[in-house]
């Protein structure tokens, strides 16, 4: 059994609590006493509030932060990721997409593509989540009409061409009454692709290949042993590495991995190591192979999506960058582009970045940092600005 | 990867990020599975050293006897660093009101006790084997929770946690609360357990209990609790599916002796896991998220 993590995206009112609580029900994943308090007066089951962990979400019936809910079939754990609609929380949303496998947006076949589906679908863009869905709720409402669903998938497909979204699937459901949810649905028979669990089933996780460049994160240093995950690639006992920053040349001494003194580890893994090294390294080191990068600069281009809703972009002033465990101070020196939801188009006389936008920014740090372009090795790709007086996560950075 | 392995990975990771980035943290302890089961992935994650922190105990005196035995034989065996708290000490020394009625919980005064350890002992995380497929409130929280001065939890302004960068920036008085163990459901506890071979407390298992029936629920007889004339005292076999108070964990009628039946018998079963085993959830919808709101895990 392996694990898929995907994310539910849509707005007010699509119909994405539903969504889950039908995927919940139907797979046999809800225990009667959590169905008997999502009951209402006249005994229906709402499905929605299966999700809705808050006192103030159930008041106001909408999703204001993320909630996880998981399930399994008898091949996968799934792990969903609830997130919200309005665009005033899709700082939450970022929150909800960053790590997941998939993404299924859902549209309201009786109201079509809206703001918010350009804005999730830039969310996915921005973070490169591989697997779309779009999923075309309320089939029910629009009288299981083909030409709803045709309509509807055209108007995305131009979307998904100016984001580069290359892997779409679109699905015509009813989350409410669980046509093609679980099971492929007799209202309409002009549909011959997956049911949405179908897709989720066989949709591919993103697979780390061992074959990758090799890249230890290292969190924490007690002594000689050094704890940290290998990202990518393979590292094997008695191998040259450079470590970073510094760029200094080593050897492997020892590999432990799950209790066992090892020869090699492989990707994924989290390992203690022990390097022939003088001095000290601490946490944020990157230890990496001979001759294979990464990048080791002052300065890179990244893609910005700002999380911070009580300030914006600040040019040039400090902030603490992290990629992997390394945190350096430093600055956003220039704002290149911004890119509109409403065109998806870029404009390159913006001078500052607010919360829920998108820009293409140059970003300077204090010393030189280790770093990899995103489509390399993702952990070394991406970074978060944190905001030096308040400690908030600010900012979320895809290196290009 | 199986999903064993991923959500070990993503533990051990979290639990190393505890350690490289805070001055003093701790890990929070009860003798229950979930706390157990935390203890084992950090001595995989920082094998071949010895745990980099403190285990705690916030005991509200309602113990079972074995999940104290246990406690201790445990932290014997590994050579932790125990430090215990005790609830009846908050009681006294703030003058609080013991709780009354039949099953006089001490559940909501263990925050008090918890907040003066944190602040007695000026640790910066905490660490807890919360899952977000126990509760509708613990299903929002964030992996590194920030809480306020007061040990609150901000449901409506929490920070953004993209992939694995956990942020552990606060300023002086704040605290985080780790949560390495968020996305495991209790099968996969299970199924873990049974895979690592780690111990457990006798009361995971059926066992002879004299109980008094209430609402449906088997609740165990003892000193801690007040039963009425007409209730119903029944010796039967028994096992904890939780393990928290005697005054507020609810026992279930069981013959598993071993892990396999166990998980036959949670995989079958049409109750949640806290829906079957915990009083102190039902007493409002929003019970959980109003502890939380005053400092619980």
């Amino acid at each position: 059994m392996d694990v898929l993590r995907f994310i539910t995206a849509g707005s007010i009112d699509d119909g994405k609590s539903t969504l889950i609580g039908r995927l919940l029900l139907d797979t046999g994943n809800i225990k009667s006493d959590i169905l008997e308090s999502v009951k209402e007066d006249n005994d229906d089951v709402n499905l929605a509030f299966i999700t809705d962990g808050l006192r103030a979400e159930r008041q106001a019936g909408i999703t204001i932060d993320v909630a996880y809910k998981y399930f399994t079939t008898p091949n996968r754990k799934f792990i969903i990721t609830d997130a919200p609609g309005h665009f005033q929380y899709t700082k939450n949303l970022v929150t909800g997409a960053s790590g997941v496998d998939a993404m299924i947006i859902l549209i309201d076949a009786t109201i079509g593509i809206s703001s918010q589906t350009r804005r999730h679908s830039m969310v996915a863009s921005f973070l490169g989540i591989r697997n779309i869905v779009v999923a075309i709720n309320k089939m029910d409402v629009s009288g299981y009409d083909q030409s709803v669903y045709n309509s509807i998938k055209n108007s995305y497909s131009e979307i998904a061409i100016r984001l580069n979204l290359d892997q779409v699937t679109y699905i015509p459901i009813s989350a409410l009454k669980g046509d093609n949810v679980t099971r492929h649905s007799y209202h309409m028979p002009w549909y011959t692709g997956p049911a949405l669990l179908q897709f989720l089933e066989a949709c591919k996780p993103e697979i780390k290949a061992d074959d990758g460049r090799l890249s230890v994160t290292v969190q924490y240093v007690a002594g000689n042993n050094i704890f940290g995950r290998l990202v990518s690639g393979t590292i094997k006992r008695g191998q040259n590495v450079v470590v970073y920053p510094g760029r200094i040349t080593s050897i492997v001494k020892e590999i432990i991995n799950n209790y066992i003194i090892v020869e090699e580890a492989f990707t994924g893994h989290d390992i203690c190591v022990q390097l022939e090294l003088q001095g000290t390294l601490m946490r944020g080191a990157t230890i990496t192979g001979i001759g294979e990068g990464p990048e080791y600069s002052n300065e890179f281009e990244a893609d910005l999506c700002w999380l911070d809703e009580l300030s914006e972009v600040v040019l040039n002033r400090d902030y603490i960058l992290r990629i992997g465990a390394n945190e350096v101070v430093s600055q956003v020196k220039e704002i290149i582009s911004k890119r509109y939801i409403e065109t998806l188009g870029y404009s390159n006389d913006q001078k500052s970045v607010s919360v829920n936008e998108f820009a293409r920014v140059i970003i300077h740090t204090s010393s030189n940092i280790a770093y990899d372009n995103y489509s390399q090795v993702h952990e070394t790709g991406r970074g978060i600005l944190i905001d030096i007086t308040t400690n908030n996560t600010s900012g979320a950075l895809i290196i290009r | 990867m199986n999903h064993l392995d991923a959500l070990e990975s993503e533990a051990i990771y979290i639990l190393r990020e505890v350690a490289g980035q805070f001055k003093n943290p701790v890990l929070l302890f009860s003798g229950g599975k979930d706390s157990t089961l935390l203890i084992h992935l950090a001595l995989k994650a920082f094998y071949p050293l010895p745990l980099p922190f403190a285990v705690m105990h916030i005991d509200t005196g309602h113990n079972f006897e074995e999940a104290l035995t246990f406690r201790d034989e445990l932290v014997k065996k590994y050579n932790l660093r125990l430090i215990v708290r005790k609830v009846e000490d908050t009681i006294r020394l703030k003058n609080l009101e013991e709780p009354g009625g039949k099953f006089p919980s001490r559940n909501a005064l263990q925050s008090y006790t918890l907040l003066d350890a944190i602040s007695e002992f000026q640790f910066d995380a905490i660490i807890g084997g919360g899952r977000r497929d126990e509760e509708k409130a613990r299903a929002k929280e964030r992996i590194f929770s920030v809480r306020d001065s007061s040990g609150a939890w901000l449901p409506h302004n929490q920070r953004p946690e993209l992939w694995d960068l956990y942020n552990g920036h606060i300023s002086a008085g704040e605290q985080i609360r780790v949560f390495p163990i968020s996305n495991w459901s209790e099968l996969d506890v299970w199924q873990y357990i049974r895979r690592e071979k780690i111990e457990l407390p006798s009361l995971y298992f059926a066992h002879e209990r004299t109980c008094i029936r209430f609402n449906s629920r088997l609740v165990a007889m003892s000193d801690y609790i007040v039963p009425d004339a007409e209730d119903v005292i029944i010796t039967t076999s028994v096992r904890y599916r939780t393990v928290g108070d005697m005054t507020c964990t609810a026992a279930v009628q069981s013959t598993a002796q071993t892990i396999e039946e166990v998980i036959d018998e949670i995989e079958q079963s049409a109750l949640s896991e806290r829906g079957e085993t915990r009083m102190d959830d039902q007493i409002s919808d929003a019970g959980m998220e109003d502890r939380k709101l005053k400092g619980y895990f």
